[in-house]
């Protein structure tokens, strides 16, 4: 599947205020353009740590009819266990936005959601032709690691020909290699 | 809609340093830099304007209290970070095991850490 129009799209108040550099949205650019030569690829602002932002910006994207958006960080329980973390909200606007998703959860044994993954499609119409399209949206974690790994795991797999349950599990999988010494227990 | 999910035992340790001044950090160097000061696996999990947050793998945070100079020694290395004279370790707790079977399933949208701390 060819990906001609391709969207990152950086989340998080540290990446848009430039506390923290953006590292990942190179990465994912420098890996899009070694899939998908031919790809037209837009980086946009930084959205803050905002549910409904994040539900705004892929309101805006759909106008553009990419084939694909890629969403960078608000991956983990964040906030809602600990205040000095930030606010993690682009699985779940993610969710909502969705017409057909999988997600894949990964917990630490302290019982806090350390990445949630979520990959699906969006029905965009094309109403200048009469047909419709499929959008892919799908998230990564901020951590450059985990990063580059979850996406470097979704093109393979994409490009194999996985559905996006099959996607989903690999990119999970490629970040949980990168925790140390550790077993793990199936749900 | 498929939902999938894992619960990994790792073990780890939770450290914040505060009293820093940040702006342009590079959070994969700083993490290759605390690796190599600590022997281990850094993860920077939280940044404000004035401290940073990490999971630190496989570590005692007794071991990692004992060598709080030497760290923020480190943490000074990294491009973005300077020290002011209010830098210090603030925290450093390991995680604690909990019981899963005693997390309520619902709600789906929190985390489960925080339904087992308010089940509790």
């Amino acid at each position: 599947m060819a990906m001609n129009r391709i969207f990152i799209a950086p989340t998080g108040d540290e990446i848009l205020n430039g506390i923290v550099r953006d590292i990942d949205s190179p990465e994912i650019i420098s890996q899009s353009l070694a899939a998908f030569p031919q790809a037209e690829i837009t980086r946009i602002k930084p959205i803050p740590d905002i549910e409904h932002a994040i539900l705004a910006t892929i309101e805006v994207l759909k106008e553009q009819q990419p084939d694909l958006i890629i969403f960078i960080g608000g991956s983990g329980g964040g906030h809602r266990f600990s205040k000095s973390l930030s606010a993690d909200y682009t699985h779940s606007a993610l969710e909502k936005a969705l017409d057909e998703y999988s997600s894949y959860e990964i917990y630490g044994k302290n019982g806090h959601m350390w990445c949630k993954l979520v990959i699906g499609k969006l029905v965009i119409g094309q109403l200048d032709i009469g047909q419709k399209k499929d959008t892919i949206l799908l998230n990564v974690p901020g951590p450059y690691v985990e990063a580059k790994a979850a996406y470097g795991a979704f093109l393979k797999s994409m490009t194999s020909g996985l559905n996006l349950k099959e996607i989903n599990r690999a990119m999970a999988e490629a970040v949980l290699t990168l925790y140390p010494d550790q077993t793990e227990q199936p749900v | 809609m498929e939902r999938q999910y894992i619960i990994v035992h790792a073990d780890k340790s939770v450290l914040k340093i505060s009293g820093l001044a940040i702006k342009g950090l590079n959070t994969a160097q700083i993490e290759s830099i605390l690796g190599s000061r600590l022997k281990t696996s850094v993860r920077i999990i939280g940044v404000t304007g004035d401290a940073l947050e990490m999971d630190v793998y496989n570590i005692d945070p007794e071991q990692i209290r004992r060598d709080e100079a030497g760290l923020i020694e480190a943490v000074s290395l990294a491009e973005g970070i300077t020290l002011t004279d209010l830098t210090r370790m603030v925290c450093s707790e390991k995680i604690i095991d909990v019981d899963f079977d005693s997390i309520p399933d619902q709600p789906l949208s929190a985390c489960a850490k925080e339904r087992w701390t308010k089940w509790q």
